[in-house]
């Protein structure tokens, strides 16, 4: 068996106060809640919050997604709800879409209009508790003017609703299913965000290694391309759209990816804040401490849940919950028994649920802050991760950061090196994963776990109902509202498009018809499979 | 067999799912075991998976499947039938749960490779079903 | 037999033509006959060579050229070319990723092959190919190498016109296709000219189209440097423009310049043909006789050195080279 770190260094037998020889706790820790804040951003830590222990939803109908939401909000999930988009609407296409129509609710939830947000919506505030939607980057905008829009139409003050519905515009480079050229979803993030900072609204915008990590990168390499994403990202709000640093720092959440390296997990994110911290402070000139605090959530991974003895996941599951509790977080969400079978069944999301309410109420993790600080191990892991992720950082730099070397297909090596080696690992046995390469048993004596299920005819059914609907809008209004997003679509990549896009939304444009005439504006095909034409005169 | 015959394996992710890492790392260890792998990508449905195997005549087709789009396999295998093509293996890989997999096979799906399968059972199940006497008669076939 | 065959694949019968450029990839006895009664079903088609480094674009841009032609109602035959890995013999063709939207479109028939790569059997293999899509009557047959090593080179120069693709902000690279490839591009592409340095990029193509310009045996014809932006369609009209002006200035040329031309070309390609013939045949003999075998046990026991082992197998066996 190997006793390396996750990302190749030799783990000693035992580690003394040598291995953190020099460390000046006052300048290189801090107590919590002071920079550089290695130890968390509130002095009481959970006993002020404890985390949002939140489930994924998102299946089927909008109808449908409602139900399991106000079940959630019944078993006990009030502090937050967490929708996952399905594939087409990730794309985006519509779910009448020729191919869209075989995969729609598949997944996840098909949001792609203003309707199926408000029946998504339906009986659910908006407030008092955080909203996010996640899936994709190409939706962000989209997403951001259903929250505006029925903020608007409830009455509801913008400003009390928090939580995340836009997506950084690197997720299709690791995997995600989007289907914009990344300019264009720079372009659009960049929109998005500039509307949420300008307008100071509460909302967050998910700058996620979650999704690298989860393709197959180490932690060391999800830290520098978190790093990297956050300094061209933040960097292009402040210099390209003439952002305060202070202002926009409220912006990102990172949703850190948690997996089975007990010690090591817990020492990336420490080393996270640390270096966003220093970047803040250093690079950004950050004038505030709330500036240099980057908002952490945690995905307890699904790339560590096996297909073999699947209720062996809750174990993983519970000692990832508690890895990341210990790390110090604001959120969990976790990857369930089933991740490697299907979608979450409502007995997976409720053992994932009850995991999260036994980690925080029956261990005492809520009770002391950063309970591994001083720990010769663990501070010598927190530096030496980030030692390392500093390396990859500047040859991520060396490429011209980070969106040159994902354009020159760098980061995209990166990731496939690791997942090789990786996979390497287990095939020869230098890493054990119980189950699939230890104590296995034949496929046929295997768990037996409720499937959640969605079937063809459900996806049908999405589309017909989109294919109805459509006909019943005002499409004299819709089609002047689409015109108009298309002329302001080439008005160049500094013209904000957030309010025309709001205004297409608002007449009920979809989020296919909407993201094709931008991208037409861009001088790319209506469909991004080239299978349909745009049905408007623009 | 002669030194110069390779055997051609497509790969191909099916749907609009964008994880692409499990099907490059499977088309890279089929490489270094001396297959020739037409790599496809992503966001392909099941129609260009067929025009891709026909125009490239390939012995094997290989999907790669994140869960939860088994319909589109499912018509994959019909057009491989309609096309008279059934004689080619279809294999697949990725999060198929057990009951959904028993269906595959049921369908016409000749091998389901789960999640933490080796390269080494890829690579010798692909060598073991692929027979190279359909691709030398391939003109009479 | 054989007629049937050819029947089917100048009726454009798809599967057909792919299980043929199979077998002749696999070397499979009995392609040679059907070659040879195919062989006067060609001629028809326009041949454009697209050559360079990996990652420089060529299949998109190889894609837009798909898709422009299409537009004009052409038909496209694509044969795209990637490296064999020398350490397993194996290989992953990756081009098509960037053209799949054109799978489910009749008039577009795209085939990935591998080098292999051993004695011209790359050329030849390739060669007949494009007979085979020349015969299925495909307007455009456009040929996506790495111009890599002689073989490519060799199939560049066999195309009616050959593209080579290059990006800015390469510097080395750009000496890089001097060195084999260069004198073989009629037209140089710079693509992803959005990056800063294209100017320069274009600019030092020129110079080293000028410094090379009797290398450039084409006559009637001035290479020439075009800019483009492949993945948004950008110069990829004028990049076909500048083919079909290339094309037409063949045309212009004097009956016996053509024919000069023609010659060398037929020329040219025989003796590569026999030439491949030759070494794969000889070298089949050689290494599958006894004495091959014997001589590999005497030098690793120590009783022969391999260069009177090489004499040895050359007399006894092709006793011409003596």
């Amino acid at each position: 068996m190997k006793r390396e770190t996750d990302y190749g260094y030799e783990i000693k037998p035992a580690y003394t106060p040598a291995d953190i020889e020099g460390m000046d706790y006052a300048k290189d820790v801090g107590d919590p809640g002071v920079y550089p804040f290695v130890r968390g951003y509130h002095p009481n830590g959970y006993r002020s919050r404890v985390w949002t222990r939140r489930m994924t939803a998102g299946l089927g109908s909008s109808k449908r997604t409602n139900e399991v939401l106000k079940q959630y909000r019944e078993m006990g999930q009030t502090q937050g709800m967490l929708v996952i988009c399905d594939r087409p609407n990730a794309m985006p296409i519509d779910a009448d879409h020729p191919v869209g129509r075989r995969e729609a609710g598949v997944l996840g939830w098909h949001g792609a209009s203003l309707l199926e947000f408000e029946e998504l919506m339906d009986g659910i505030p908006l407030t008092g508790q955080s909203i996010t939607l996640l899936g994709s980057s190409a939706m962000s905008a989209i997403r951001l003017a259903y929250i505006v829009i029925l903020a608007e139409k409830r009455g509801v003050e913008l400003k009390e609703v928090h939580g995340s519905v836009t997506e950084y515009p690197f997720c299709s480079t690791f995997g995600q299913t989007d289907h914009l050229p990344l300019d264009l979803l720079i372009k659009l993030w960049l929109d998005s965000s500039e509307y949420i900072v300008r307008n100071k609204i509460h909302m967050r915008s998910g700058i996620l290694s979650q999704h690298f990590q989860e393709s197959g990168g180490n932690n060391a390499q999800a830290l520098a391309v978190e790093i990297a994403q956050l300094k061209e990202l933040l960097g292009l709000l402040v210099n390209e759209r003439g952002l305060d640093f202070d202002d926009v720092a409220f912006l990102p959440y990172e949703l850190s990816s948690i997996g089975m390296r007990f010690f090591e997990e817990i020492a990336k994110v420490r080393a996270l804040r640390r270096m966003f911290a220093k970047m803040a402070r250093e690079t950004f000139k950050a004038k505030s401490e709330k500036a240099c605090q980057l908002l952490i959530s945690v995905h307890t991974s699904g790339r560590t849940m096996t297909y073999q003895q699947p209720l062996n996941n809750i174990a993983r599951c519970a000692i990832e919950t508690l890895a990341g509790a210990i790390a110090g977080c604001t959120a969990i969400d976790n990857a369930c028994l089933d991740n490697a079978h299907a979608e979450p069944s409502p007995f997976a999301a409720r053992m994932s649920l009850n995991t999260q309410h036994i980690v925080s109420d029956e261990t005492g993790v809520t009770d002391v802050t950063d309970p591994l600080a001083g720990s010769y191990f663990v501070e010598y892991l927190t530096n030496k991760v980030e030692a390392e992720a500093y390396k990859i950082l500047q040859q991520i730099e060396d490429q011209g950061g980070m969106i040159a070397a994902v354009k020159k297909g760098y980061i995209h090596t990166m990731m496939e090196e690791s997942a090789r080696k990786k996979q390497k690992e287990i095939e020869s046995g230098e890493r054990l994963i119980v189950g699939a390469n230890e104590l296995v048993i034949p496929p046929e004596e295997d768990d037996d776990i409720p499937i959640q299920s969605v079937e063809a005819s459900d996806s049908e059914e999405i589309a017909k109902r989109m294919e109805e609907w459509k006909k019943t809008r005002d499409v004299p209004l819709l089609e002047e509202k689409i015109a108009q997003l298309y002329k302001d679509a080439k008005k160049g990549d500094k013209y904000n498009l957030m309010p025309s896009i709001i205004e297409a939304v608002k007449a009920y444009g979809t989020a296919g018809e909407i993201m094709g005439v931008i991208r037409m504006a861009h001088g790319f095909h209506y469909d991004p499979l080239e299978m349909i034409s745009c049905p408007f005169d623009v | 067999m002669s030194t110069k015959q390779r055997i051609k394996v497509l790969i191909s992710v099916i749907g609009l799912d964008g994880h692409f890492t499990g099907a490059e790392i499977v088309s890279r260890f089929l490489m270094d075991a001396g297959m020739e792998v037409v790599y496809l990508g992503i966001y392909q449905t099941p129609e260009m998976i067929v025009n891709a195997a026909i125009q490239e005549s390939v012995d094997v087709i290989g999907i790669s499947s994140h869960a939860s789009n088994y319909e589109q396999i499912n018509l994959l295998i019909d057009l491989l039938k309609k096309n008279n093509m059934s004689t080619i293996p279809v294999i697949c890989g990725g999060s198929i749960p057990k009951q959904y997999a028993e269906a595959l096979v049921k369908k016409g799906v000749s091998k389901i490779f789960p999640p933490q399968s080796t390269s080494d059972s890829i690579v010798n199940y692909i060598v073991s079903t692929v027979k190279r006497e359909n691709v030398t008669g391939k003109l009479n076939g | 037999m054989v007629e049937h065959i050819v029947e089917k694949v100048i009726n454009g019968d798809v599967k057909v033509a792919a299980k043929l450029i199979r077998d002749i990839d696999d070397g499979v006895q009995g392609t040679r006959e059907i070659l040879k009664s195919l062989h006067r079903h060609t001629g028809n088609a326009y041949i454009i060579g697209i050559t360079g480094a990996p990652g420089v674009g060529k299949s998109t841009v190889v894609d837009q050229m798909i898709r422009e032609l299409r537009k004009n109602g052409k038909t496209v035959g694509v044969l795209a070319i990637d490296p064999t890995s020398p350490l397993s013999g194996g290989a992953i063709l990756g081009d098509r990723v960037r053209m799949q939207r054109h799978s489910l479109d009749e008039g577009v028939f795209i085939r990935s092959l591998a080098t292999r790569g051993q004695f011209g059997g790359l050329t030849q293999s390739t060669r007949s190919a494009i007979d085979v899509l020349d015969a299925m009557g495909k307007d455009y047959i456009i040929i996506e190498t790495v111009g890599v090593g002689q073989d490519e080179i060799d199939i560049a120069k066999s195309a009616h016109t050959t593209v080579i693709v290059v990006v800015p902000g390469m510097g080395d690279h750009v000496q890089a296709i001097k060195a084999g490839i260069f004198e073989v591009g009629d037209i140089f592409l710079v693509n992803k000219s959005d990056r800063p340095d294209a100017e320069r990029t274009l600019n030092d193509i020129k110079t080293m189209i000028d410094m090379t310009r009797k290398k450039f045996k084409k006559e009637g014809w001035e290479p020439s440097v075009l800019m483009a932006e492949a993945v948004s369609n950008k110069g990829i009209v004028e990049l076909l423009n500048e083919i079909e002006k290339h094309r037409k200035s063949r045309k212009a040329l004097s009956r016996e310049s053509i024919l000069r031309h023609k010659k060398a070309i037929v020329r040219f390609e025989l003796i590569d043909m026999i030439k491949s013939r030759l070494v794969q045949e000889a070298l089949n003999h050689i290494t599958e006789s006894l004495e091959f075998q014997e001589c590999l046990d005497c030098i690793i026991g120590g009783a022969k050195d391999p260069y009177s082992a090489c004499d040895e197998l050359l007399s006894a066996k092709l006793s011409f080279l003596e």
